[in-house]
Formats: C-alpha cells, structure tokens, sequence
C-alpha cells in the first residue's frame, strides 16, 4: 500500500483513483492509514462476504479468513478490464503494471477526497511502520540467498526471485517516503 | 463484468463502490492482519 501511495498522483492524473480492502477492523485500517499516511480509503470486510469473496479474492487456504493480494482496473461505470489474482501473499503486481492499465484506458484526470478514519488501533499482529524497512530487507536477502542456492531451477525461479527483489526495494523505498509524509 | 461492492470505511461509514463509478478505480486487495 506505501507504494501505491506514492504513486498515488500518477494514478489520478491517469484517471483513476485508489482504493485498497483488508479484513481487518476499521479500527486497525485507521492505525494503517495513520501510520502509513494513507491518501486513499483503506475499507474493511472483516468476514469476506461484502467484497473480498464476491470479488474473487478470497484464500481458501488460509483459515484467517485473509484475501489474495492483488488488484482490479475499473472503468468508468464499473466495467472490470484488468485484475492481477497473487498466487500466494508475496505475489503483488508491480505498480507500473497497474499504471499501464489505467493509462491504457485513456481517461481524464480525477480528484479522491481525503479518506476519512477513526479512533486507530494496532492490530495484534500490527508491525511498526519504522520496522518495515527490516522486514522487506530480510526478504530480500532471503530471496537473493536462495536464488543463488538453487542456480540449476532455471530462468522462471530467476526471474521470479527478480522481482521479488524489486518489489521489497520499491517498499522500503515507499516506507521512507511515508514517514516523510507523516511527519 | 460490472464491480460493484461494499465495505466499511476506516472511520466506520457504509462505503458502495458504485458511488464510485463515474471515473476510473483500481481496487488492491491486501491480506491484512496488520
């Protein structure tokens, strides 16, 4: 979501403005939005039924009842012409990906109002915004130590380790400019 | 196939998408338990 949120101007001067879903409680997408100084709605469905399952998201596999992480480009009327379903939780599309989509659309600059939020509330799992730069280091180390471990996988487990690699350096990126934002 | 969904926002209000759609939208979906 930082990096989304950084990008979140290049999105409405394509045409399109953001809006992001979790299960969590409005309480703990308040300390999100807060914490990561959020320009766009982060809006919650807390047993699935509302949005996440309707919208073809739901993990089957995971009994905290979470979404896949992925997206969805909506035209103007609410006609579907793109999504990206991740395969598990790390597989999230690249931000130019999704630019791309929208731009290809063709439309006319758009305003977003300044999301509301409430009283925030961290989540029992909730990781410090500051500590997040460790986390996607941590998994970008990892995925570079394994790529090099298993050389013989071939070109698709290189390419993959790739861009998980840029993806973690586009977060740690995108949490700096949060906290720059936030402060 | 048209989207249309509804959820509650951070600070607790009814939120439907399909107020939503006289311009473009991407939707992200995350996996929460933040």
């Amino acid at each position: 979501m930082a990096a989304l949120a950084t990008r979140h101007h290049e999105f409405l001067a394509a045409g399109a403005r953001l809006f992001a879903i979790t299960v969590d409680s409005p309480p703990q997408n308040s300390f999100v939005m807060t914490d990561l100084a959020l320009p766009f709605p982060l809006l919650s469905d807390p047993d699935r039924t509302n949005a996440i399952t309707p919208l073809g998201f739901a993990d089957e596999k995971d009994p905290r009842l979470i979404s896949r992480p992925g997206s969805i480009v909506v035209a103007p009327g609410g006609e579907e012409t793109w999504r990206y379903l991740g395969r598990d939780y790390a597989d999230r599309p690249q931000e130019d990906l999704l630019l791309d989509q929208v731009a290809g659309l063709g439309l006319s600059a758009v305003g977003q109002d300044t999301p509301e939020v409430g009283d925030p509330v961290r989540g029992p799992n909730g990781t410090s915004t500051k500590a997040l730069p460790t986390y996607f280091r941590g998994s970008k180390f990892a995925a570079l130590a394994l790529r090099g471990r298993y050389r013989t996988l071939g070109d698709e487990f290189r390419d993959d380790t790739k861009l998980h690699v840029q993806m973690t350096d586009r977060y740690i990126e995108a949490i700096s400019a949060a906290l720059e934002r936030r402060a | 196939m048209t989207v249309e969904f509804t959820a509650t926002d951070a600070a607790g209000n009814l939120f439907r998408f399909a107020d939503f759609h006289d311009a473009g939208a991407v939707i992200t979906l995350h996996r929460g338990d933040f």
